[in-house]
């Protein structure tokens, strides 16, 4: 008994360091971010992509579109996104079309949103006015600035996870995207079915 | 000028007159425009590279009841968004494309021609000159919802714009948060006073209204100077040159807003109508 004894706290002891470092690094590695340094850190990436000279070339235009869409596309919760975009009606669709209209709906953004980006930028400044936490939902508003313009743009963030994530975006101090996906999904859905929505905006995806 | 423009501008001179005397009679003459002068401007803390700048503002009510609209969102069958009706959609729709075409056709080739040959800080200084001249709406629409720091500050702009600012080419007051309260019109007074939307309305040249925001573009032309232009043309020309040279720092967002669309007449419309609801709040 006494053997077993020791062999256990032995193999405590060798663990526990182990397990102590290891605890460690996963804290270090997951020191939650505010939705603030969150949204801050991925447009910083964006930003210099859009700014580096490497992309400038007219052949190198779709790999800095990648690029930017591999950064963006984990900064929103595309699923709280479709699910609010489509808004009541979300309930009749079945768990098969909910996942392809979340793909289908995410792709539809990111091509339009993305070249926007990409074929609009002409180095904005982006202020970062304030933040506001009211878990698990907050709100970051920015100010892009172009030449003496500025544009309110404030993001909406939901924590999941541990995790802030965008799902829905507010231009003009208010008018937020996703309603307005809302009210065109809701009347397109009064005549149509999901599977016809999915469709079409798989249309538009690829004309 | 004629007889007409100049007893506009006497009463818009005696509207100011008054503002300045209520002033007056509170606190000293001066205190509306100085110590707001005074107060610093947000401090604004440059991060690792000079395209992202954090300002540390502290959240106002503004901000809270932006995130407060969301808070108790769901999606139960219950849930409303505010429309308005469209009673007039054929017609609405036809002028949709009417003006679509105008913009492709007309509008954005005059705005990318004027763009190329007007350099930046001249349509910037055309754009506030236009803007510090209509402060009479403003500051008459904020009276009227009873706003009064709100048209003090309107009035301490206009003034100080139009002499630091030389004739409101320039836009000093920028800087001075206290001194841009949020821009009120006719339409949102009348909402203020109870009257409801009615119903959209798309207008060929002039855009998305509805009943009450029409009624309050034709009320608020009177307190615009340029309405008082004549002839008819030339006011008219005038705010042509006005939307035109608004139009070129905007160039693009309409076509953004038509691709990003699964039905742009409706995203449109619904734009619309949520600016006009959150300004009516405001």
């Amino acid at each position: 008994m006494k053997h077993i004894r020791w062999a256990v706290i032995g193999v405590v002891l060798c663990l526990c360091p182990g397990h102590g470092l290891l605890a460690a690094t996963q804290q270090a590695e997951q020191i939650p971010l505010t939705p603030l340094a969150t949204v801050k850190h991925s447009i910083d990436q964006i930003v210099e992509v859009l700014r580096d000279p490497a992309f400038s070339a007219a052949d190198q235009k779709q790999a800095q579109r990648d690029k930017i869409k591999e950064i963006a596309y984990p900064m929103f919760d595309f699923k709280e996104i479709s699910r609010r975009a489509v808004g009541p009606k979300w309930q009749s669709f079945t768990i098969d079309e909910k996942t392809r209209f979340t793909d289908v709906f995410a792709k539809f953004l990111a091509n339009t949103y993305v070249d926007r980006i990409q074929g609009e930028y002409q180095n904005e400044q982006v202020v970062y006015v304030n933040e506001l936490v009211k878990a698990p939902l907050a709100l970051v508003r920015t100010k892009l600035v172009r030449q003496s313009v500025s544009m309110p743009l404030d993001y909406r963030l939901r924590q999941t996870d541990g995790q802030w994530k965008i799902y829905d975006i507010l231009v003009e101090d208010g008018v937020s995207l996703v309603k307005n996906y809302r009210v065109q999904f809701q009347s397109f859905l009064q005549k149509e079915s999901p599977a016809r929505l999915i469709e079409t905006l798989l249309s538009k995806l690829n004309p | 000028m004629n007889h007409r423009y100049f007893s506009a501008v006497i009463t818009i001179a005696a509207i100011y007159g008054l503002l300045a005397g209520c002033a007056a009679g509170r606190r000293n003459a001066l205190e509306p425009a100085v110590p707001l002068l005074l107060k610093k401007p947000p401090v604004l803390l440059a991060a690792n590279t000079n395209t992202n700048l954090i300002a540390q503002n502290e959240p106002g009510d503004d901000d809270f009841s932006l995130l407060e609209d969301d808070l108790a969102w769901d999606d139960s069958e219950t849930e409303e968004i505010y429309a308005v009706a469209d009673p007039l959609e054929k017609w609405n729709r036809a002028m949709f494309v009417f003006n679509d075409k105008l913009y492709f056709w007309m509008m954005k080739p005059a705005a990318q021609g004027y763009r190329f040959v007007v350099p930046p800080p001249a349509r910037s200084g055309v754009k506030n000159f236009f803007f510090n001249a209509s402060a009479p709406i403003r500051v008459v629409n904020n009276i009227l919802q009873g706003k009064g720091h709100a048209a003090e500050a309107e009035v301490a702009r206009f003034l100080y714009n139009a002499t630091l600012g030389l004739l409101g080419f320039g836009n000093p007051a920028a800087k001075h948060p206290e001194l841009n309260p949020p821009v009120e019109d006719l339409g949102q007074t009348l909402a203020k006073y109870g009257f409801i939307d009615g119903f959209f309305i798309m207008w060929p040249f002039l855009g998305p209204s509805t009943l009450r925001d029409s009624a309050g573009t034709f009320g608020d032309r009177f307190l615009n100077p340029f309405g008082y232009v004549e002839p008819v043309e030339a006011s008219l020309a005038i705010g042509a040159y006005d939307v035109l040279n608004d139009l070129s720092f905007r160039i693009g967002d309409y076509e953004s807003l038509k691709q990003a669309a699964l039905d742009p007449y409706e995203a449109y419309r619904n734009g619309y109508i949520q600016l006009r609801q959150l300004k009516i709040k405001q």
